[in-house]
């Protein structure tokens, strides 16, 4: 097979994945609407529990912002990758003649698409919440690099979780460390956009760069190692 | 089609398969049985390409696993006793999403032919997680050889169906065979397994203990040989 046969198979084996992922959710609505859920009670509460600051709030707004994708996208991958463990059909797809990493990709989009929908809702309650300008297009593609990172680290870990009894556990404990190097100058560089009187424009290209490597860095093992991850 | 020659497979200091050796041509149907722990369905992963042995040669249609595993898969198909369909998908849907991975021409057709096939066209709009037992093993059986394969693997399929589902599939399996292809099966049911193939092959503790020609053999002498050869009483 040639390499632009081998690529076409690749990439029809991506979209085979999340189309499935996909068709899965416009039956079900599940994995959305409990990320969905999740999100607004947290940010109601978080809301309750600064009401006596707001000044506060609006200060730490982006770190809420973060928690709740963070814990909201941990539902996401715990459900997404279970799907894949009921009735063993993950094993119907590992028999089919296509490679690993394209699972992982599609796994991956397909996350990520349910995460960047909420992050459409989420932006829009925190605009209600902390009438912070997180409508800039600036925030939004940070956000977008920082959901992919997150989710290509996430699908790694919980395709290695999701096969133990303590699932639900050791998916925060391992991923949320994980994903500090990503959430850290991701933070960063989203407040500097919130409030652009303050940064130093140097520290927050260092900040957007970090984030970018630690994409590349998460994709990249995610396409070397998911092979040994699903077979093992 | 399926040559296993010293097959062993460890879990680890504990050995599971020892010293496997079989053959099965082209068209056959042979049919695996023993008791629990015997090490059918760490065999059946093995030809399936999920597990790697731990030594000794596996060939399917002269590839080797688990080096060319790539190419084995598409000649295969399997059934198990868990089905392998997504619940939250519609009958149609499922075997789209196969045909996608597999890359099959003509998909929709296919899809369509397939769901005649094992008669379930008219529920194609379904959910499967609404299907009864049979239902979703005839839709699995649709699945495993919706790509064309020339071994079709089966793990225990009978398990959960009623005599009229079990004859059904029966009906498919044979008529699977019919079409020239290898069928390699796991059963508990000694009898049928050993009514429906051609050579019936016994495993315990993890090595072939008898490799039986299906129609030199009775039921009645089938049972002996196989409480002889594993200790076990003809209703364990």
């Amino acid at each position: 097979m040639n390499n632009s046969n081998q690529l076409s198979t690749f990439w029809a084996a991506v979209w085979a994945v999340v189309w499935k992922d996909l068709q899965i959710e416009k039956h079900t609505r599940q994995t959305i609407s409990v990320m969905i859920m999740f999100s607004l009670v947290s940010v109601i509460m978080f809301n309750f529990a600064l009401e006596a600051n707001l000044a506060a709030a609006r200060e730490v707004a982006t770190g809420l912002l973060w928690s709740t994708i963070l814990l909201a996208g941990t539902l996401g991958l715990n459900r997404s990758l279970a799907i894949e463990r009921e009735n063993q059909t993950m094993e119907a797809v590992l028999m089919a003649p296509i490679d690993r990493s394209a699972i992982y990709a599609g796994k991956v989009i397909s996350i990520s698409l349910f995460s960047l929908a909420l992050e459409v809702v989420l932006i829009f309650i925190f605009i209600v919440f902390f009438n912070k300008p997180f409508w800039r297009p600036q925030v939004m593609l940070i956000l977008v690099m920082g959901t992919i990172g997150y989710i290509a680290a996430g699908v790694i870990v919980t395709s290695m979780t999701i096969q133990t009894r303590t699932r639900e556990v050791l998916l925060p404990v391992l991923l949320l460390p994980l994903s500090l190097p990503l959430v850290l100058p991701a933070s960063i560089a989203v407040s500097a956009y919130m409030f652009p009187q303050l940064p130093d424009w140097g520290e927050v290209q260092g900040a957007i760069s970090v984030v970018a490597i630690y994409d590349l860095l998460m994709l990249a093992a995610g396409f070397i190692t998911y092979h040994y991850v699903v077979e093992s | 089609m399926i040559k296993i020659n010293n097959l062993a497979k460890n879990y680890g200091l504990n050995p599971v398969l020892r010293d496997v050796n079989l053959q099965v041509e082209q068209g056959e149907f042979v049919t695996l049985v023993g008791p629990n722990g015997a090490g059918k369905s760490t065999l059946m992963r093995i030809v399936a390409t999920l597990i790697k042995q731990t030594s000794g040669n596996v060939t399917i249609g002269g590839w080797p696993l688990p080096q060319r595993a790539d190419k084995v898969r598409r000649h295969i198909g399997l059934v198990s006793h868990q089905s392998m369909l997504y619940g939250d998908l519609t009958a149609a849907e499922n075997l789209s999403f196969f045909a996608r991975l597999y890359r099959l021409d003509d998909a929709a057709a296919r899809v369509q032919q397939a769901l005649k096939t094992v008669g379930l066209l008219a529920r194609q709009r379904d959910p499967v997680s609404t299907f009864s037992r049979g239902m979703v093993q005839r839709l699995t059986i649709a699945r495993a050889t919706l790509h064309g394969p020339d071994v079709l693997l089966l793990d225990e399929p009978y398990t959960g169906l009623d005599q009229d589902a079990a004859q059904l599939l029966d009906d498919l399996l044979l008529r699977e065979r019919g079409n020239g292809r290898t069928i390699f099966m796991i059963t508990h049911d000694l009898v049928h397994g050993l009514d429906i193939c051609d050579r019936v092959v016994i495993l315990n503790r993890g090595k072939i203990m008898a490799d039986i020609d299906s129609k030199q053999t009775t039921p009645t002498e089938f049972l002996d040989l196989y409480a002889a050869h594993t200790g076990r009483k003809k209703h364990e």
